[in-house]
């Protein structure tokens, strides 16, 4: 069993705390607005210590271990809305990891450190219109001209795309096909040629911006390359286990505060002689979830502890992700369910989760991708 | 400007009241399974003031002392994270079950141990038992003014000028130093501990003593030598009757309810 320490609890309550007063008050105007502060409130998570937990102190990092990502991930998934987390853990374990892994030095002084600082907003463009589940086929392409790489293409949902400062941009570099010939690189949007070309209207997770970019003869520095040319696929498919993972921790976290809730619901609500949670139905309904949470919660734990041991963890995080893209589903439909006429009103948290949770089993890869994965890792090939 | 900042754990005030219980023929409250206990809420009020002063001062130490069982670490590296400089604990067979004034005992000889202080923080009250005597106990045992209830502190002229909360305003009062003052929820937020002041906590050693260190005898200790006896521990049982007067007439009825309420000297 994983025990906490008196620290990582005091982490927790930070994190609880940050959730409570900076997140919560403003979810649902945020909601209704389609977007947030994204500046405003990274300062305010950066002044914590929340978007760099692990990273190098050096480049204002809290060279935490990865347990305090465990926990950043359970807490911010406790917050009333799906799209302000999600917008978060871009920031810090999807957009930034290969950056603070690969990057060179003055690339990390340039858009790490801002990035920890909550000075700047940053995105993984990875998506494409023609390609998503099949990442090798991308097509934006980053001409070398001297010096500098020039860049055209489209990026398609892009999460905090309408507000970023760079992306960490993953384009053919070589016209060879396939995995090869890609590359990371990191593209500030204050470059000309690069635009939002429209801000996506989703189903949930509204408060987080997404956004269709376009680059056309966008110019950067080939320094602003990380890592080797032609790595970066790699290195981008090494991103994805971060993001998989803070993905589910923070899943962990939300389904666990809808068990809550729903608990403490139906403790009160009345029907047939007395409280719905004395049903049996019910009872074993949310027993069974509770299960179903907590097995997923120790696969994460296993994944975490691999992690901290420096070792590849890709089996456990895409069988956690798989597991959390679907559990996430069942537990938003069951607590709706279970709140009945209520739990279908806007008003009611329920109305909110369920919408959100339809992301997990799509975003940072679908579901299918991961069974993909796992036919691979599982030796079920043929 | 060095001061010493005095925190207490104590049972979650947040518990639901379900798995809340209290052992009447043992008169000890049954803490709750699973429900870690937390610091006393007004206590980190007393170390956010401690630090303001502090920085306000442009240098000192802050020392955290908690009396309690080994879980009360936790409350220290809490204000250790908070930015606080070091952390005693007192723990001791002994201090298992004292009262208020035991507890000042304790507290007043680890202060003198400590040795270098120009100003005692404190919360007004712990909210387990809500009593609020410990500061002044401190405060008549080591010789010094207590000010208690304070919504703001200030350092002036090598003395400390306290705001303290009153039922219908505020009044103001100046105490030399060293003093104890005792802080109330009034004073405003405290920071929440950064993740680099968490790491850096973990690196801060907490120093414990026990009794002995702090040359308490035997017959200071114990539940045996409380000088405040606990009679009786119970949870008031809370019955509701409902009474719907019957009449013809909203003013009959309205009549009806101001007797009643009268003779049950309610109004
Ligand atoms: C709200 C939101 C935010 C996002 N944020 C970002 C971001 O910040 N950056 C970024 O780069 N991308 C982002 N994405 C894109 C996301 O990663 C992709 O949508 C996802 O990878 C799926 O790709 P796709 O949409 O092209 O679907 P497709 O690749 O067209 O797949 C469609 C469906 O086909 C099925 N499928 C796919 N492959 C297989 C297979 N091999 N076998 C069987 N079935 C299969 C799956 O059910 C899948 O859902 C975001 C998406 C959303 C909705
Ligand atoms: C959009 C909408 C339109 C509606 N229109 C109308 C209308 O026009 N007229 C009208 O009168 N009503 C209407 N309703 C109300 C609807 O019929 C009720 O919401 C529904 O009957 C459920 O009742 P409830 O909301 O009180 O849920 P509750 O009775 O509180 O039940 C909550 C949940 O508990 C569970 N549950 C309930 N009983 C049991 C049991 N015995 N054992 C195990 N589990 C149980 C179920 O999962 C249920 O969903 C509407 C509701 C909605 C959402």
């Amino acid at each position: 069993m994983v025990k906490f320490t008196a620290e990582h609890e005091i982490f927790r309550r930070t994190v609880r705390e940050f959730v409570e007063k900076e997140i919560n008050p403003y979810a649902d105007e945020w909601e209704a607005a389609g977007t947030f502060p994204a500046h405003e409130l990274f300062k305010k998570a950066a002044k914590l210590g929340l978007l760099g937990v692990e990273y190098d102190p050096a480049y204002g990092g809290g060279g935490a271990d990865h347990w305090y990502t465990v926990i950043l991930g359970e807490e911010l998934g406790r917050a009333d809305c799906g799209g302000v987390p999600m917008a978060i853990t871009v920031q810090t374990d999807m957009a930034t990891p290969a950056l603070a892994k690969w990057g060179s030095h003055e690339l990390k002084k340039q858009y790490l450190e801002p990035a920890l600082k909550g000075e700047m907003v940053a995105s993984i463009a990875v998506t494409e219109p023609d390609a998503g589940s099949d990442v090798a086929s991308i097509k934006t392409f980053a001409r070398r001209d001297g010096d500098e790489y020039v860049i055209n293409g489209s990026k398609i949902y892009i999460t905090n795309g309408t507000q970023a400062d760079f992306l960490t941009l993953l384009a053919r570099t070589s016209p060879e096909g396939g995995y090869r010939g890609m590359s990371l690189i990191i593209v500030p949007t204050d470059r000309p040629g690069f635009r939002v070309a429209r801000k996506l209207r989703k189903l949930g997770n509204h408060s987080s911006d997404t956004a269709e970019l376009v680059l056309e003869d966008v110019r950067v520095p080939v320094t602003n390359r990380i890592g080797e040319e032609g790595q970066g696929f790699y290195l981008q498919m090494q991103q994805f286990q971060k993001e998989r993972l803070i993905a589910v921790y923070t899943a962990i976290g939300g389904m666990r505060r809808a068990i809550e809730r729903t608990v403490a619901y139906l403790r009160e609500r009345k029907a047939f002689g007395g409280p719905l949670l004395s049903m049996q139905y019910i009872q074993y309904t949310l027993a069974e979830l509770i299960v179903e949470i907590e097995s997923l919660r120790q696969l994460a734990y296993a994944a975490a502890e691999g992690v901290v041991a420096g070792e590849d963890v890709t089996r456990l995080a895409t069988m956690a992700k798989f597991k959390a893209g679907r559990l996430v589903r069942r537990v938003a439909d069951t607590c709706l369910q279970f709140h009945g006429g209520l739990g279908y009103m806007e008003e009611m948290w329920t109305a909110r989760y369920f919408r959100d949770s339809r992301l997990l089993g799509i975003g940072g890869g679908a579901d299918e991708v991961m069974l993909r994965v796992l036919t691979r890792t599982e030796g079920l090939e043929a | 400007m060095n001061i010493i900042v005095c925190v207490k754990q104590i049972p979650d005030p947040e518990t639901p009241a379900s798995s809340f219980r209290v052992d009447e023929a043992a008169k000890k409250v049954v803490p709750a399974q699973g429900i870690p206990p937390v610091v006393n809420p007004y206590d980190p009020q007393a170390t956010e003031a401690a630090l303001r002063l502090k920085e306000a001062a442009g240098g000192g130490k802050v020392t955290v002392i908690s009396l309690g069982p080994e879980s009360a670490r936790d409350a220290i590296k809490h204000a250790l994270a908070m930015g606080a400089d070091e952390g005693i604990l007192l723990n001791d067979p002994g201090f298992e079950g004292i009262d208020n004034f035991q507890t000042a005992v304790a507290l007043a000889k680890a202060i003198e141990k400590v040795g270098q202080y120009d100003l005692i923080l404190m919360g007004r009250a712990a909210a387990d038992w809500d009593m609020g005597v410990v500061p002044m106990g401190v405060a008549t045992l080591l010789g010094i003014p207590c000010v208690s209830i304070a919504k703001a502190i200030e350092r002036v002229d090598g003395k400390v000028r306290v705001t303290r909360v009153l039922d219908d305003g505020f009044q103001t009062v100046e105490a030399p130093l060293p003093a104890v003052v005792s802080v109330s929820n009034e004073f405003g937020e405290p920071r929440y501990p950064q993740l680099r002041q968490i790491m850096l906590a973990a690196k801060k050693t907490v120093q414990v003593w026990n009794a002995a260190d702090l040359g308490l005898s035997a017959d200071q200790l114990g539940e045996a030598n409380r000088w405040l006896k606990l009679e009786a521990l119970y949870v008031p049982k809370v019955e509701s009757k409902v009474e719907i007067i019957e009449a013809d007439s909203p003013e009959e009825k309205a009549r009806i309810l101001a007797q009643k309420l009268r003779a049950d000297k309610l109004i």
